[in-house]
């Protein structure tokens, strides 16, 4: 079998659009039992996944206002998984008719030497922290239930310290642009966890 | 049937003769009904009894609520055979006793599992009894004249006291049962905090409140950062300082200038202590 043309790779972009449909909450450490039970009735039967992610925010600094962000994330837990790197347009919050905050976004997985990569490139890191949690699948929808860690010292992710007493819960998917009928299914879902958690829209540029 | 061959069950009321033989065979029907449940009611009853004297040291609750089920269930079953439509009234059955013999018969001891050993003058009064105890019937006949010699008025007075006893004793435990039930839902009730939504959501989208170690001179969407240092290091940094300079002698030690207003002024302590809280907190920025 011959490898494909470099060429024909969707890597050009503008071929495949891709947006992630969004919600956020959260929910306080001592109701994550209920809300992994209920999840776990919820969402596709599978067997419970963890995670432990390292995630490192690099920023480059052109000519433009804003900086151009890039996130890459490294699996703690598990040694030779390939690292993510990630783009992230500006979120929209849209109308009342679409139940979730749409943004574009590109995911590609790198080698591990992808930090090197981007310093060369000239970004430099802006801020880094670790996520442990877990994560559900429903269909195309992703839950993940995790708490974020702030890196005490730079770089050493041995030494961390929890940032709140309650787990960041994202119900996300990633579909082609234009897709707004999945936000009804995942207004659906969050309807389904209220009033363990209350998953909304947020507007991050808010909380600025 | 021993005991029907032994008693003559009467008619009351002669029915037809057509009818008769009818009536006759659901009457058979009925006591067959009637008899089953009695004994399914009677199985029940021992065991439960059995149960109770023999393992009362490691019955539980949940065991002994089971057979309560039970046994409640089965009167029930026996009241529903007895109010049936096709039960013929069994009030309007009379039952003469036609032998009477001191002599033991094994037949009916055998019945009665041991229980009646002779079918004589002495138990028949007691088992063909249609009303109550002699003793009972006087105390009932006392209880009617005591009730009969309290006048309407009186009577009226004792039963709307009884009743508002009741509704106030009502009111109370639904009272208690409410605050019991929401008392174990309210810690329930609180299961996420919208200010650490917010925390969260900021610190996965532009790190805001996580450590940030970008390059001094870079400005980035969140406040101006500083080299190696955390925003909050510089925040714990920042409140000494401030609060030394709120102290009113500058060589003292904090305690001990915090101790001396509070000697002085105790009214205006809280003031004091909430500018130096919000100055330090503004005081990381201006660095």
């Amino acid at each position: 079998m011959e490898a494909p043309p470099v060429t024909m790779m969707p890597v050009t972009g503008g071929t495949i659009n891709m947006m992630e449909y969004l919600l956020q909450g959260s929910v306080l450490d001592h109701s994550l039992e209920s809300l992994i039970h209920r999840l776990r009735g919820l969402c596709d039967n599978m067997e419970p996944e963890t995670f432990l992610d390292h995630e490192m925010v690099f920023l480059l600094k052109g000519q433009q206002a804003s900086p151009f962000v890039l996130r890459a994330r490294r699996s703690m837990d598990r040694a030779g998984a390939p690292w993510h790197l990630r783009y992230l347009g500006q979120p929209e919050m849209g109308d009342k008719n679409r139940h979730a905050l749409v943004r574009n976004c590109v995911d590609i997985a790198t080698s591990e030497n992808l930090t090197d990569f981007l310093m060369e490139m000239g970004f430099r890191m802006d801020h880094e922290f670790v996520a442990k949690g877990h994560l559900f699948r429903k269909g195309i929808m992703k839950i993940m239930v995790y708490k974020i860690f702030r890196i005490l010292v730079p770089g050493n992710t041995d030494s961390t310290e929890a940032l709140s007493l309650s787990y960041l819960v994202e119900l996300s998917v990633v579909a082609p642009a234009g897709q707004d009928m999945v936000s009804d299914d995942m207004r659906n879902f969050a309807e389904q966890l209220k009033p363990l958690v209350h998953l909304e829209k947020i507007d991050p540029k808010r909380l600025m | 049937m021993q005991v029907r061959i032994r008693l003559a069950l009467v008619t009351a009321n002669q029915p037809l003769v057509t009818g008769q033989k009818r009536e006759e065979k659901q009457l058979e029907a009925s006591l067959d009904a009637l008899l089953s449940q009695v004994a399914d009611l009677k199985n029940s009853l021992g065991s439960f009894i059995y149960k109770l004297e023999n393992e009362y040291d490691r019955l539980t609750w949940p065991s002994v609520l089971d057979s309560f089920a039970l046994l409640s269930g089965q009167l029930n079953t026996l009241n529903k055979v007895l109010k049936h439509e096709k039960t013929p009234l069994f009030r309007n059955q009379v039952i003469i006793p036609l032998v009477l013999s001191p002599d033991r018969d094994e037949d009916l001891m055998r019945q009665t599992e041991g229980r009646v050993p002779v079918f004589s003058h002495e138990v028949v009064p007691d088992h063909l009894r249609t009303k109550p105890d002699p003793e009972v019937e006087e105390q009932e006949k006392q209880l009617t004249t005591d009730a009969a010699r309290i006048g309407a008025d009186a009577a009226q007075k004792q039963i709307q006291s009884l009743n508002k006893m009741c509704s106030n004793l009502l009111e109370k435990i639904s009272k208690e049962e409410r605050e019991s039930e929401s008392g174990g839902l309210r810690p329930n009730k609180q299961t996420f905090n919208p200010a650490d939504t917010n925390a969260l959501v900021a610190a996965v989208a532009f790190g805001k409140g996580l450590s940030n170690w970008r390059p001094s001179g870079s400005s980035g969407p969140g406040q101006p950062g500083q080299p190696g240092a955390g925003t909050i290091l510089a925040g714990a940094s920042g409140l000494q300082p401030v609060q030394m300079a709120g102290a009113p002698s500058q060589q003292q030690p904090m305690l001990s200038g915090v101790q001396m207003a509070q000697a002085g002024q105790p009214g205006k302590m809280p003031s004091g202590i909430k500018t130096n809280i919000k100055s330090a907190s503004m005081h990381p920025y201006q660095r």
